[in-house]
């Protein structure tokens, strides 16, 4: 068995993978974090007070697992989803009692979406509370507050895609908020519902903006946001 | 001393200073490896530890609640009551006392501003990365906290039996009744716990920590409220006690 893993870990294809031998010493231990893409986000060695888990309960973790949840839940929702006012609805009834486990598919979708809002939030109330905004970490704070804006605003673009009562006079409220405002006002809301009222237009764009603008924003600053508490010194536990 | 010699371009120095950093770096550069260890494979770990704790949480949700479907969508037929997505239920409630430009706009406008400046208003490294890390701090969040929760409460039920806007309709000009005294309600209502926090020759972070729980707990109670107290014609009932049969977790 041991040689088996040798050969196959000594082996030229495996060794064009993975730079760096079995991660059971030091060496190794820092090359698996600084040559995988998904590790290099993280430090090499943190301090044994961030990973307390009555420090940051985790918060920003889970919501990062919650986006990634959604986008796999939210590919799949798109095999079936057409984004027209005559078929979003027919299609999502159809989805729950035609395709197998459909239902569960929305739901996991629909309840981790409430979620990440929830996580996100508590997330910001945490750092706060700790007081992990202080320099030299006041940048990632500011990209943190967006991240915040952007959830509800990809919640807010999905909310309207089922297409049903709830959906659309959620958004009609909603949108209707953003009018308010003197100067920009009008201007802004007939640039996200494509008209003067929710319709076609405004499904069209919520679902471009659901499924691509919002989405890819959000994993560009989730990566840097990640990448920038090692850039600071891992988190602020450290500091005491 | 051959090897020495190697490294030198006329003088003894062997030496040099590269970078002189200024106040506290902002690395783990000066902190050795004290009480560190390899992130691999513990933080890996945890982390997926996280992630198969959060999918079955999710799961188990997933499971036991459907997600809400209602009829087709009908432009022509509105829903009583018709509400924002719960996150929003803070600002429709706002927009119930007080004008919607005020409510809708200046509001959460100044609410993102305010978080915003967090960092550039506390600039000390004092008390990072500890709960509650000011000296007074705790106990200004649960003060703050409690005076939010019964003002905001009190508020709405107040500005709901005597409707400022409604009242004073007749009697001053629109901007006075709609805009400029729920304005100054509120931003006294707000500010009043960061200026006691403040005459006591608070820190920056002190004044900081009143603001932002003020923002924080009215902005959940506001949700609530909107969210769970708001039936037929944004009218305000208890939860479980709504006419028509209407259920507000039926709307998340």
């Amino acid at each position: 068995m041991a040689s088996l893993t040798n050969t196959i870990t000594q082996s030229r294809v495996w060794r064009s993978f993975f730079r760096h031998g079995m991660p059971n010493n030091p060496l190794d231990r820092s090359l698996v974090m600084t040559t995988n893409i998904f590790f290099h986000l993280h430090p090499v060695k943190v301090n044994l007070k961030s990973l307390k888990a009555t420090y940051s309960l985790g918060l920003g973790i889970i919501t990062t697992f919650l986006f990634v949840s959604l986008s796999v839940s939210g590919i799949l929702l798109m095999f079936y989803y057409v984004p027209t006012v005559e078929r979003a609805y027919p299609n999502i009834v159809a989805l729950q009692t035609q395709v197998p486990f459909g239902q569960l598919l929305r739901n996991l979708h629909r309840w981790g979406a409430h979620l990440m809002v929830l996580a996100a939030v508590l997330h910001m109330a945490r750092v706060f509370y700790t007081g992990a905004y202080k320099p030299p970490r006041e940048f990632n704070w500011i990209v943190g507050v967006l991240l915040l804006i952007l959830t509800l605003g990809a919640s807010f673009t999905g909310y309207l895609l089922p297409w049903d009562q709830l959906s659309f006079w959620a958004i009609t409220v909603g949108t209707s908020i953003a009018s308010y405002e003197p100067v920009m006002g009008s201007t802004v809301k007939k640039i996200l519902l494509g008209g003067p009222e929710v319709g076609q237009e405004a499904l069209t764009r919520f679902y471009a903006l659901h499924i691509m603008v919002i989405p890819a924003i959000i994993f560009l600053l989730i990566s840097l946001h990640i990448w920038r508490v090692r850039k600071d010194g891992g988190l602020a536990a450290n500091e005491n | 001393m051959a090897n020495i010699q190697a490294f030198e371009k006329g003088g003894t120095k062997t030496y040099s200073i590269v970078e002189i950093v200024r106040g506290a770096p902002t690395t783990m550069a000066d902190k050795g490896p004290d009480n560190t260890v390899f992130a691999f494979p513990i933080v890996a770990i945890l982390e997926v530890l996280i992630a198969l704790g959060m999918s079955v949480v999710l799961m188990f949700i997933a499971l036991g609640k459907n997600a809400p479907l209602e009829e087709l969508a009908n432009p022509l037929v509105t829903t009583d009551p018709a509400k924002a997505p719960w996150y929003f239920m803070g600002l429709q409630e706002l927009l119930e006392h007080m004008h919607p430009t005020i409510a809708g706009v200046l509001i959460p406008t100044l609410a993102v501003l305010f978080l915003i400046a967090v960092p550039y208003i506390d600039n000390t490294r004092a008390g990072a990365g500890k709960w509650f890390g000011a000296p007074r701090e705790k106990r200004i969040t649960l003060l703050t906290a409690l005076y939010a929760v019964i003002v905001m409460v009190a508020y709405v039920l107040l500005d709901n039996a005597f409707p400022v806007r409604e009242l004073l309709r007749a009697a001053v000009p629109a901007i006075v009744a709609q805009s400029i005294i729920p304005g100054l309600i509120m931003t006294i209502l707000a500010a009043l716990p960061a200026l006691i926090v403040w005459r006591s020759r608070a820190s920056a972070r002190e004044i900081l920590v009143a603001l932002f729980t003020m923002l924080f707990v009215s902005a959940i109670v506001l949700t609530v409220i909107g969210f769970l107290f708001r039936g037929p014609g944004f009218k305000l009932y208890l939860p479980w006690d709504m006419p028509h049969g209407y259920n507000p977790l039926n709307n998340f």
